[in-house]
């Protein structure tokens, strides 16, 4: 059981800086999720907490202790990798008993936690199959199994998802934090998806371009981003992005804080109204069943779309002209550099 | 599977028979020219057939006799012998084991030393044998490179490699040429190892012997299997860079099967004692190809 803590993080690939310098502090038992948008550094962070990767600058602790130099398999770690890395030539008991082996670890003991893990995961009948003869979601499962097996301080998941259809995802995302309730050991999960993210974590940090660019709940994440990245970035549907003055349109009895250049508004928290407001034309109307998107171009030049969420009918149909109308209590406001302002109507 | 009339081709090609047909000409006449030559060999060596002389145009059939002297006379197991070493040390020990040790240390490498290395090993494939062979000769004769910048400076007579040392300086020469091979074959086949797999064993635990041995060797098993078949056939037929290195000698010290072939058939003139010789090659290669393609079944 371990916390870990990085400290002024870097990665340096000859001349190009990769991570630029990363704070943090993980609590023992912590579900934390690194998420951002691909060749943020999200792999190359969590390859150096493994061991795998050298750090250019700062430290990288576990459970106190100094780990930049340890090589992997002495930092308590386990790894589950996104294409599973399963070993093709060994049977899934194999696979998962292969580190105990080369640590000398007694053959019954080596059989009793092969049990075990293959209990906890339902591989009891595949124990003797090779890898090539299990479903991708099964494979996933020993690669995850074979981490368990290690007895590891700390798991860490690279996009462990990203192969699988989005059936048996779901699916496994529920199996990963029934897991981690259970085990209770702190696990650290990277993935560019962020409905992962939201629900799988107890934390969550986006990064972006090697920086942190927020670290939060879930949901302080979803209401109060600190940066208009995140904002994007985190929520079901991307955030519409409008300017001050469509803004006032929108917001009519709303004065916004001093040097807001863009506000943010979820799909969620805009209102169909019937005269005023922004006004646009739909272009596309994607219907989910409990809810549609409208994909709406404004009238004018500047950020000319926007989506509408909706659950009521009779919104309207392709090519209808609609207007809409911002909820106040769920606006964000964002400066010229994009930092978030805090706005007085906000909760 | 449902067994139509066309289930032989592709459905890619099932709609352009009379293309196929063209196509497959070239083909039935290299495999008729194949079985023409295979049979012509195995034919004559059931007789006294002879390059030159009487023999040559009433020549008759002897039984077994051909293959009686195999066994009986003097050459042809020691050449055996010596074929044998000449294959295991240069193919599947150097070239194989060379071959692999550089692509799996290369290929963590970038910049000047690698492509240095690349460069060399592409040269001694390239060149022709004459050359090779002149180049040896010259390196490790009484005057030549070896002696001049080794034995000499550290005080001691110079040594005639060639004549003293023929078969090792035989087999570090083939090494020398035909790495390259094993070495491209291998760097395929370490470019097909996952990655993350590598990495897997070393978050596991494994150092990189143990890596190499219980990951990455069984994984690119195939690949080994594909390698010792060809480089073996390659070699254990090989002729031109020992011929002209040192004719087969000094005696018959490097007087590998090829040779002793070509001397009992065109020095001698015995086509049908020769054409034994060549069936017992084919005989024993493809036994030895039976057993690495065993190798490269998948596991299982
Ligand atoms: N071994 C490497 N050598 C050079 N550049 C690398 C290497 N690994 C990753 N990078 C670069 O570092 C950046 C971050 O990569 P990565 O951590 O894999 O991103 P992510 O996992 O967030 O998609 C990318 O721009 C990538 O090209
Ligand atoms: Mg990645």
């Amino acid at each position: 059981m371990a916390d870990l803590a990085l400290h002024s993080v870097e990665k340096t690939f000859g001349a190009l800086k990769v991570i630029k310098g990363i704070d943090l502090d993980i609590r023992n038992g912590e579900f934390i999720v690194f998420v951002g948008p691909s060749g943020c550094g999200k792999s190359t962070l969590l390859r150096m907490i493994a061991g795998l990767e050298n750090v250019s600058g700062g430290t990288v602790e576990i459970g106190g202790k100094v780990m930049n130099n340890t090589p992997a398999p002495q930092r308590g770690i386990a790894m589950v990798f996104q294409s599973y890395a399963l070993y093709p030539h060994m049977s899934v008991r194999e696979n998962m008993s292969f580190g105990l082996e080369l640590s000398k670890t007694p053959k019954a003991k080596i059989q009793e936690r092969v049990d075990i893990a293959a209990g906890i995961l339902q591989l009891e009948p595949y124990l003797d199959r090779s890898p090539r003869e299990l479903s991708g979601g099964q494979r996933q499962r020993v690669a995850i199994g074979r981490a368990i097996v290690r007895e590891p301080e700390v798991f860490l998941f690279d996009e462990p998802l990203s192969n699988l259809d989005a059936a048996l995802r779901g699916q496994t995302r529920v199996e990963i934090a029934r897991l981690h309730a259970r085990l209770g050991t702190t696990m650290i999960y990277v993935t560019h998806d962020q409905v992962e993210a939201m629900t799988l974590a107890d934390r969550i940090v986006v990064l972006n371009g090697g920086e942190v660019a927020q670290i939060g709940t879930p949901l302080e994440l979803y209401r109060n981003p600190a940066n208009a990245f995140v904002a994007g970035f985190i929520g079901g549907q991307q955030m519409n992005f409008l300017t001050p003055e469509q803004a006032a349109r929108a917001l009519p009895d709303t004065a916004l804080p001093d040097g807001t250049e863009t506000v943010g508004v979820r799909p969620e928290h805009l209102q169909q109204v019937t005269g005023g407001g922004i006004e646009g034309t739909i272009d596309v109307v994607e219907e989910f069943g409990e809810y549609a998107l409208y994909h709406i171009t404004l009238d004018g030049d500047a950020l000319p779309s926007v989506t509408f969420k909706s659950s009521a009918t009779g919104v309207g149909a392709m090519g209808d002209r609609i207007h809409l109308r911002a909820d106040p209590q769920h606006i964000h406001a964002f400066d010229a550099g994009g930092l978030a302002l805090s706005v007085p109507t906000r909760h | 599977m449902q067994k139509s009339g066309k289930s032989w081709v592709s459905p890619w090609l099932s709609g352009s028979v009379p293309v196929l047909i063209v196509a497959a000409i070239p083909a039935l006449i290299f495999v008729g020219v194949l079985l023409y030559f295979t049979g012509w060999a195995l034919m004559f060596s059931f007789t006294n057939l002879e390059l030159y002389g009487r023999k040559a145009t009433e020549w008759s059939f002897v039984g077994l006799d051909n293959y009686e002297r195999l066994f009986t006379r003097r050459g042809f197991l020691e050449s055996l012998w010596t074929t044998l070493n000449f294959t295991f040390f240069s193919a599947i020990i150097g070239q194989s084991i060379l071959g692999f040790t550089l692509a799996a240390v290369l290929r963590n490498m970038y910049g000047g030393v690698r492509s240095v290395l690349e460069v060399s090993l592409m040269l001694g494939w390239l060149l022709p044998d004459i050359v090779a062979a002149f180049l040896w000769s010259a390196t490790t004769s009484k005057t030549g490179l070896v002696n001049q910048l080794i034995v000499i400076p550290l005080g001691m007579e110079p040594v005639n490699f060639l004549n003293d040392y023929a078969l090792p300086v035989v087999i570090l020469a083939n090494i020398w040429k035909g790495t390259a091979w094993s070495y491209l074959l291998y760097s395929a086949a370490l470019d097909n190892v996952s990655k993350e797999v590598v990495e897997a064993a070393k978050v596991d635990g494994a150092n990189a012997w143990q890596r190499t041995r219980r990951v990455i060797l069984p994984i690119i098993k195939p690949h080994i299997g594909t390698n010792l078949l060809f480089i073996t056939i390659w070699t254990f037929t090989y002729f031109p860079l020992i011929y002209a290195l040192t004719g087969g000698g000094p005696g018959s010290k490097t007087e590998v099967l090829s040779i002793f072939l070509y001397k009992q058939s065109f020095g001698i003139g015995k086509l049908g004692y020769g054409s034994a010789i060549s069936v017992a090659m084919l005989v024993i290669v493809g036994v030895m190809s039976l057993f690495y393609l065993r190798l490269l079944k998948e596991p299982e």
